[in-house]
């Protein structure tokens, strides 16, 4: 399952969020966009997954047009920043959730629900947690509870905003390499934004660059710092004392 | 002398800490006895002076006012009127919360100024305003006459004042509360495949629940109170355009003191019921915002 997109534009009350940004997510990669803070990386995410609406451009999943499609057609699964998890559930129901809102032809059985979320809590590591509450986790506990909320779809393809961005520097660390694991064992298409140069390197295939609405460059982290496109790229990625 | 200075730090201790912003003593305790004196003798003392002047003839007398049809028949109106007001207030006020807090539109801060009006204007303004539209001399009475409908000095005018009055009290419980929370619980539960109104029952209801209940309570209590707008509009026919706090002023207007005071006293238990469960919900309120923000 790829991601396609095409020219795509917004404006937020006059400002450019993001100007003709195109890329190509291959099927099974990990990409990171990457960028300073109101580079628009977010808006890109949230325009992918339909929580926003382009002023023109068009998306693509596997060459199926979903530009006008609304967010909850789209099966992409989100995890934000953070986390969005629903305070009123257990974190077994937050799982389960995206499950049980089917419609009654395509929802499973309530025992395969039972299966699959306890599936999903043993993949992120939280069996023992079902029926906490949001607010009794720690954040990275949070974190994954997301995670596996938004799998438990089986989304077409997975969208993180600064998935890590709220966790402190150890469980940062952590989550970064799990996610690694996680994507080289389920190879989900997935695209995650990050301002973190060292996270983007470290976990992606391919790494795109953005810088006040516009793409500046995209590639593998080693042609990004052999080959910066520009004095943006250059500069951003702290290449100065390689020249 | 290091014991005095040792005694000093463990008198500041055992009290409460210190903040920057405190008076000193003699402030704090102006402050607190005028306050707490101003609360005695404006609320408490009236309070409980309707109690006993509604028992001052026994229990007997006190319970004979409500076997009194005229009475009986004001409970029944004010019962039906806030029946009808408040669920309508209350899908009112969701709907204009949700609107001003979930969409950005032109006229947005007019409409949540004009959610405000019924609190500034006086009730008898409110009531003289539908006589004048719907009244026979009013903008609509002729055609409300061709059509044999009556609503001023019958039991829908009752019900339109009380709606009117009783208009800003959930929604403007509902709007900094949804303000504070924020929508990302709404924007996951679409990413996950819900659809408006799975994501209004199933996210957006529960995160308000609170704010909502304490929002209903109020406007409640209100409607079961209203006297101005609803005495303007009732005509205050006996039996059948009286709510209990018109009968209450007829009642006390007849010198029937005990009666009056006795369906007073209902009001004020109301009142403090009202108050009651209000501060449970706000409690709860409050937990659940804190919990949506942790």
């Amino acid at each position: 399952m790829s991601i396609r997109v095409e020219a795509l534009s917004k404006k937020f009350a006059g400002h450019a969020a993001v100007q003709d940004a195109s890329i190509e997510v291959g099927t099974g990669k990990l990409v990171a966009l990457l960028g300073p803070s109101g580079s628009g990386k977010t808006t890109l995410l949230r325009l992918i997954a339909g929580l926003e609406f382009p002023d023109s451009g068009r998306v693509f999943f596997h060459g199926e047009e979903v530009t006008h499609k609304n967010a909850y057609e789209r099966r992409a699964g989100f995890v934000f920043q953070h986390y969005a998890l629903f305070q009123h559930l257990s974190v077994f129901d937050n799982i389960a959730f995206g499950l049980e809102v089917r419609p009654r032809a395509t929802r499973p059985h309530r025992n395969e629900i039972r299966e699959r979320v306890h599936c999903l809590l043993q993949l992120v590591q939280l069996e023992a947690f079902a029926k906490r509450f949001p607010s009794q986790l720690s954040g990275g506990q949070r974190q994954r509870v997301a995670l596996a909320r938004a799998l438990a779809i089986e989304p077409r393809v997975l969208l993180l905003d600064e998935p890590f961005g709220a966790l402190d520097a150890k469980v940062r660390k952590e989550l970064r390499a799990w996610l690694r694991r996680f994507h080289d064992e389920t190879h989900i298409t997935s695209l995650f934004v990050t301002h973190d140069q060292e996270e983007a390197f470290e976990v992606a295939d391919e790494v795109v660059i953005l810088n006040h609405g516009h793409i500046q460059q995209i590639g593998a982290p080693g042609l990004l710092q052999r080959e910066p496109a520009n004095a943006f790229v250059h500069d951003f990625l702290g290449l100065d004392f390689q020249i | 002398m290091a014991g005095a200075i040792q005694d000093l730090t463990t008198v500041r201790q055992s009290t409460r800490p210190r903040r920057a912003t405190e008076e000193g003593p003699l402030t704090r305790w102006t402050l607190t006895l005028l306050s707490a004196g101003f609360f005695t003798a404006f609320l408490l003392l009236p309070l409980g002076a309707v109690f006993a002047e509604g028992l001052r003839r026994g229990a007997g007398l006190y319970f004979r006012t409500f076997t009194d049809p005229a009475t009986l028949d004001a409970i029944k109106l004010t019962l039906f009127t806030a029946s009808i007001a408040v669920p309508a207030n209350t899908l009112f006020g969701v709907a204009a919360a949700w609107a001003i807090t979930r969409f950005e539109f032109r006229g947005k801060h007019f409409l949540s100024t004009l959610i405000d009006l019924p609190l500034w204007v006086s009730p008898v303004i409110a009531g003289l305003v539908y006589v004048l539209l719907f009244g026979s001399q009013g903008v609509l009475g002729p055609w409300l006459k061709a059509h044999h409908w009556r609503i001023i000095y019958a039991t829908p005018g009752i019900v339109i004042a009380t709606v009117f009055v009783t208009f800003p009290f959930v929604a403007r419980g509902l709007i900094p509360l949804m303000q504070a929370q924020g929508s990302a619980e709404e924007e996951a539960a679409l990413t996950l495949g819900a659809r408006g109104w799975q994501v209004f029952l199933r996210v957006t209801l529960p995160k308000i629940k609170w704010g909502l209940l304490y929002g209903i309570i109020l406007a409640n209590a209100r409607a079961m109170g209203e006297f101005g707008a609803v005495s303007v509009v009732s005509g205050h026919i006996r039996g059948l355009t009286n709510t209990v706090p018109l009968q209450i002023e007829i009642l006390y207007n007849e010198y029937a003191f005990s009666a009056a005071f006795a369906l007073a006293s209902l009001l004020s238990l109301l009142a403090l019921v009202t108050l009651g469960v209000k501060s449970y919900v706000e409690w709860r309120a409050r937990q659940q915002l804190e919990q949506s923000q942790s």
